[in-house]
């Protein structure tokens, strides 16, 4: 009887950290949270947009059911708003201009008629104040003893198609409120972060002559040439240390997949069966995922770098042409229906390569180009659905979707 | 801590100024100096696209490269195949007599472009093996492949936006561009 109980025990503990898993959470089981705002400067427009920034970026924390009432009470008051007083926790905050221009914030969180938080921020700037919001919801989330959410305050990175080959390559937070052009004119693509520190960026050129991979230091503006290749010229991932970069080429007209050294500026091929093998990804352990056609039809494929084996990693769905990969697990799309006179949908899955377990992520639309944030916590996406092109958050242990609409154009590839 | 709250979102800022006025040089047309106003980028148009007739009886470079690229029909394909259907099998001959002899002097660059279901590499690299095919098939034709380039947009260049059959079809194809 121990023995069972403890591999019950042991089973339940596998399952708890396993991501594929779906976590249902119930929203009146969470803490509340209301928000009070004790602006004295700034409009009354611009004081209503940071207070539902912030309220978003706290529903995105999800942790927290939040109330979206907006209060007004003096930042030093004593107690709280009368309608906030059953409230588990509640967030006040005062935004503030000094005679330069810049920004800032004070904010401190109450609970049980205590102070338990208090920070100050400041930017030189009041069009990035989604940033600051970004990072108090961050702070809070730190506060309360939750896993990190470093992407967050990062910055995503997308090439978004103006007209038939015209783009643009964008800078953005994670809402798509911020928004800064990096790349104007021209046919580029598939932009990626050179590093952790989102200091520099790689993307694919197609106004060469050939399809040419070009490189961008963010903080001096200069650019450079990495390589070209015939047909095809794609960084699609780079390792954590920024040193090796899994490139998608096609000298001969065949693309397969190659590691490229940074500092040496040797590539290796990795991959040489003579249809698609194309979207390497870096996984643990010097494994690589790829999406190839080689049994006849798009799936992802597992690479040992070091012995050469393959092995098929996704035995599910019969069109699965794109992944992104953290740790063990990966996310991929999957053509869900294959209607030649209407609308498909195309679905993202998880899976991890140490479990049999598939888990569904999104229900409908074209869903595309999911990518891990850097701490695996989180999933970025491009959803395309009746006509709209949208930017979505995945938080996989808490099983909820985002979404964050484009304005105009089309999204072609993302980072972040 | 809140320094360091406040530093790394001072870098963020020294980041996004420091780009505002350093877009990187943009080399295609003159629509991108619009597009990057705040930047002062020098915009050059590349020559072919510049030149202007100074005779009407002498055919520029360009002129010829527009008029014979009319002359080299687009290869359409079926949907998510790459081989050469029997409707466009009787282009390929037709546009490598071109290659052979009157654009004998100019590369040929194969461009590979797919319906809408997909931006991703993969749909890329579809596209690729319809240029492949077409590569191939114009070789074994007499055309000379160390003349040609390949390359693939996938669907990031539609001839046609509407979500019709017909357009999707219209959008899986081949076209012949000439270089100089």
């Amino acid at each position: 009887m121990k023995i069972f109980l403890s591999l019950l025990f042991a089973v339940s503990l596998l399952l708890s950290s396993d991501a594929t898993i779906e976590v249902v959470k119930k929203v009146d089981s969470l803490p509340s949270l209301a928000v009070e705002d004790s602006s004295a400067t700034y409009d009354d427009t611009f004081k209503v947009k940071f207070f539902k920034t912030l309220v978003s970026d706290l529903n995105v924390l999800s942790i927290f059911n939040v109330d979206k009432n907006y209060r007004l009470i003096n930042y030093d008051a004593s107690s709280v708003a009368v309608e906030n007083k059953d409230m588990n926790y509640v967030l006040r905050y005062r935004l503030l201009k000094d005679a330069s221009g810049a920004f800032g914030v004070e904010m401190k969180v109450i609970s049980k008629n205590s102070v338990v938080l208090t920070k100050e921020y400041k930017v030189n700037n009041t069009k990035i104040f989604m940033f600051v919001a970004h990072s108090m919801a961050y702070d809070i989330n730190s506060f309360m003893g939750e896993a990190p959410v470093e992407w967050m305050k990062r910055r995503v990175i997308f090439s978004k198609m103006t007209s038939p080959q015209k783009s643009q390559i964008v800078i953005s937070d994670y809402t798509l409120s911020y928004q800064h052009t990096i790349v104007a004119g021209g046919f580029n693509v598939f932009p990626k972060w050179a590093n952790k520190e989102q200091s520099a960026f790689y993307y694919t050129s197609f106004d060469e002559q050939k399809p040419t991979l070009k490189y961008i230091d963010i903080s001096t503006g200069k650019s450079k040439v990495i390589k070209s290749s015939d047909g095809m010229m794609i960084c699609s991932d780079v390792n954590d240390d920024g040193s090796k970069l899994l490139l998608t080429m096609a000298p001969t007209g065949q693309p397969d997949v190659f590691l490229y050294d940074v500092k040496s500026k040797n590539a290796k091929k990795l991959t040489d069966y003579g249809g698609i093998d194309v979207n390497g990804q870096f996984m643990d352990n010097g494994n690589i995922a790829f999406v190839s056609d080689r049994l006849g039809y798009p799936n992802i494929f597992k690479l040992n770098s070091n012995s050469g084996a393959v092995e098929q990693a996704v035995h599910y769905g019969k069109n699965n042409s794109a992944c992104s990969t953290y740790k063990n697990y990966i996310v991929y799309k999957a053509r869900e229906t294959s209607e030649l006179f209407s609308n498909n949908t195309f679905n993202l899955h998880l899976i991890s390569t140490e479990t049999d377990f598939i888990r569904r992520l999104t229900a409908v639309g074209v869903n595309e180009f999911p990518k891990f944030s850097i701490d695996g916590d989180a999933i970025i996406f491009i959803k395309n659905y009746q006509g709209q092109s949208s930017i979505g958050i995945i938080r996989i242990n808490h099983n909820k979707n985002f979404l964050f609409p484009l304005e105009s154009g089309k999204v072609q590839s993302i980072d972040w | 801590m809140k320094n360091i709250v406040m530093s790394s979102v001072v870098a963020a800022v020294l980041l996004f100024s420091g780009c505002s006025d350093k877009d990187p040089k943009v080399e295609d047309n003159s629509g991108a100096a619009q597009a990057v106003a705040a930047a002062p980028v020098a915009t050059s148009v590349p020559s072919s696209r510049s030149e202007s007739v100074s005779s009407a009886a002498v055919e520029s470079e360009s002129e010829m490269i527009a008029r014979l690229q009319k002359e080299l029909a687009t290869i359409n394909f079926d949907f998510d195949k790459f081989n050469i259907n029997a409707a466009n099998q009787p282009k390929v001959p037709a546009n490598a007599e071109v290659l052979k002899t009157k654009a004998s002097k100019f590369s040929t660059k194969l461009e590979g472009n797919c319906d809408e279901w997909g931006s991703d590499e993969y749909n890329i690299a579809l596209g690729l093996k319809r240029a492949n095919e077409v590569k191939k098939a114009l070789s074994a034709e007499g055309v000379n492949a160390d003349k040609i380039t390949m390359v693939s947009y996938g669907e990031s260049n539609p001839v046609c936006t509407e979500k019709t059959k017909e357009c999707w079809a219209q959008n899986r194809r081949v076209d012949f561009k000439l270089l100089p």
